[in-house]
């Protein structure tokens, strides 16, 4: 049974942003987990040839940002646009030549993340503007008050395989299971802001570093084993989180592909079934018409 | 090939004052509000050694924590300042007293440092206290060294007065032995600027053979590497010191500070639940 929703009582707005630089210091280098300088692309500005259903690790990038990489140049306007903005929401570009143009919000990661299709996505450059339609904050699942959600667009929600088992659980299909190791920065933070990077996802590095988490892929739903994100992110056995992995490879150590909180709550509350293909891309992309 | 000489910087910092945002409250990891007492600035009753889960406070540190008004020297400040380390007042009612670094914390960074009480008593928000800060770029054996294990955050006088033996091997009497997945803020940040708060709560500690945890109590972190930002790396034990106390905050919890790091295989480690003596102020000031 689909579960119900209060999504008939979501309340939409209307936020701003823009297509934010890459940033860089005088030092240029970073480090990575074997003390290995690296000087790579892949956070901020417009990030092309990664979309959802891609592989997040194999990449020479670090921080990973698939498409637009969007805040607000005001620091509360800012925060609003990270903590109001929720994943599968549109987003329309407003000025440069790409004008028009649609895409959609995949995850957040100190920007909103905005994935759209190559050919629109080359005519986008720092400094455009873009509209997100922003709506999904407040979303309940009413059959499940143990089960806190959040960062999700109801309409994306409803093409989700969620279901309400016959014992009352939620029923999720995960492309993959996290243990708590993996956990690395975004801990300890507000879990409507960034998102949380995954360790043991070192592609190409050493075995030591290694969890197995090198085949996840942008948009995967995952289970975060024994993470409490109804309120934050932090440890809590007997609890699990869902995200969506928003962002790809990473050579800074303690951080990695990272995923979105969608769903945070006692584990009995829920019923996790395993599912390769639990990806954004094909609730959001096959048979849908853009909205 | 010959050790480098570790040198000596003095460095200033100011008392800092507790701030909050437009709400008083903060959101616990069950949802309630709850409103941190004790998270930075002068803390005065609370003492190394003490125990932790003895606290209503937030974030407590035993003692004052500094902070620079300029971004750039706050960072250097927390990065030079390490445990063990003597301080000076400069400034106000407690100018010339002596004091000892315990630690460091994260975000911005800020830096721990402990008192005598009455000297604690006599501190203000403002005060300028000089650090003088050592102890980053000293060495560990050969033996360990090549091994790839690391000090960091840690004045070399202190090793021996906290009973540790580095040699070919590393040994540390810890009160407690705990895995990474504890581990919140900190991840994926600098430990030379920033500790490791973990997911240990009055609810929890027994499970974690953490009940009797005090101030300054060593705290081994197994499958944790801190040499390039704090990370999973299986086979690796960090050891620190805990610096401050519980949060109900999801991700934070008693912070620990990296005094070293290195391959497990070489790292012996003596835990003691009940009667672990970690950095306590007679050994600061031995």
């Amino acid at each position: 049974m689909r579960p119900r929703t209060n999504a008939d009582r979501l309340i939409t707005q209307t936020l701003a942003g823009e297509v934010w630089p890459p940033l860089a210091d005088r030092h240029a280098y970073r480090v990575d987990a074997d003390g290995q300088p690296f000087l790579l692309p892949g956070m901020g500005g417009v990030t092309l040839g990664v979309h959802l259903g891609d592989p997040a690790t194999g990449y020479a990038a670090d921080h990973l940002e698939p498409g637009l990489s969007v805040r607000h140049a005001q620091p509360g306007p800012n925060l609003a646009l990270q903590y109001l903005s929720c994943v599968g929401n549109t987003v329309t570009v407003r000025s440069g030549p790409a004008a028009g143009a649609t895409g959609v919000v995949i995850g957040q990661h100190a920007y909103v993340l905005v994935d759209m299709a190559d050919e629109a996505m080359r005519e986008v450059c720092t400094g455009d503007q873009v509209v997100v339609t922003a709506r999904g904050q407040g979303l309940r699942l009413l059959d499940h008050p143990d089960v806190v959600v959040k960062n999700l667009d109801p309409e994306l929600a409803g093409r989700m395989p969620l279901q309400t088992c016959p014992d009352g659980r939620l029923e999720v299909r995960v492309a993959a299971r996290v243990p708590a190791a993996a956990v690395g920065a975004g801990a300890g933070m507000v879990s409507e802001f960034a998102n949380t990077d995954l360790m043991g996802a070192y592609a190409g590095q050493g075995e030591d570093l290694s969890l197995g988490l090198e085949r996840l892929r942008i948009g995967d739903l995952v289970l975060l084993e024994d993470q409490d994100h109804r309120y934050g992110r932090g440890f809590h056995e007997g609890y699990l989180s869902i995200g969506v992995i928003s962002t790809g490879h990473c050579r800074l150590f303690g951080h990695g592909p990272g995923p979105s909180s969608i769903l945070s709550g006692p584990a009995s509350a829920f019923a996790i079934v395993d599912d390769e293909s639990a990806n954004l891309a094909h609730y959001l992309l096959e048979g849908e018409p853009a909205r | 090939m010959s050790v480098p000489t570790a040198v000596a910087v003095n460095l200033i910092g100011t008392v800092e004052h507790p701030e909050f945002g437009g709400s008083p409250f903060a959101v616990a990891m069950d949802g309630s509000p709850y409103l941190p007492v004790g998270d930075a600035g002068i803390v005065l009753g609370v003492q190394l050694g003490d125990l932790v889960f003895g606290l209503e406070g937030d974030h407590v540190a035993p003692g004052a924590t500094l902070t620079h008004p300029d971004q750039a020297a706050r960072h250097a400040l927390t990065s030079f300042a390490c445990l063990g380390n003597e301080v000076r007042v400069r400034t106000g009612g407690a100018a010339g007293a002596t004091g000892r670094v315990l630690g460091k914390r994260g975000e911005a960074g800020r830096v721990i440092v402990v008192f005598e009480p009455d000297v604690l008593a006599t501190l203000a928000p403002g005060d300028a206290i000089q650090v003088r800060g050592f102890g980053q770029g000293s060495s560990c054996p050969p033996e360990l060294a090549a091994a790839g294990a690391v000090v960091l955050n840690c004045d070399p006088a202190m090793l021996d007065r906290l009973q540790v033996r580095l040699g070919e091997r590393a040994s540390f009497p810890v009160r407690a032995v705990v895995p990474s997945k504890l581990v919140g803020n900190g991840l994926g940040r600098p430990a030379q600027q920033w500790d490791l708060d973990l997911a240990v709560t009055v609810g929890n500690a027994e499970r974690w053979s953490m009940a009797q945890l005090r101030f300054g109590d060593l705290i081994a972190i197994t499958d944790l590497d801190v040499r390039h930002n704090a990370g999973y790396r299986h086979g690796w034990t960090t050891v620190g010191v805990t610096v401050h106390g519980a949060s109900r905050l999801p991700g934070h919890g008693p912070g620990v500070m990296p005094v070293f790091c290195g391959p497990s295989e070489l790292v012996d480690v003596r835990p003691d639940a009940a009667d672990h003596r970690g950095v306590t102020s007679d050994r600061l000031w031995s």
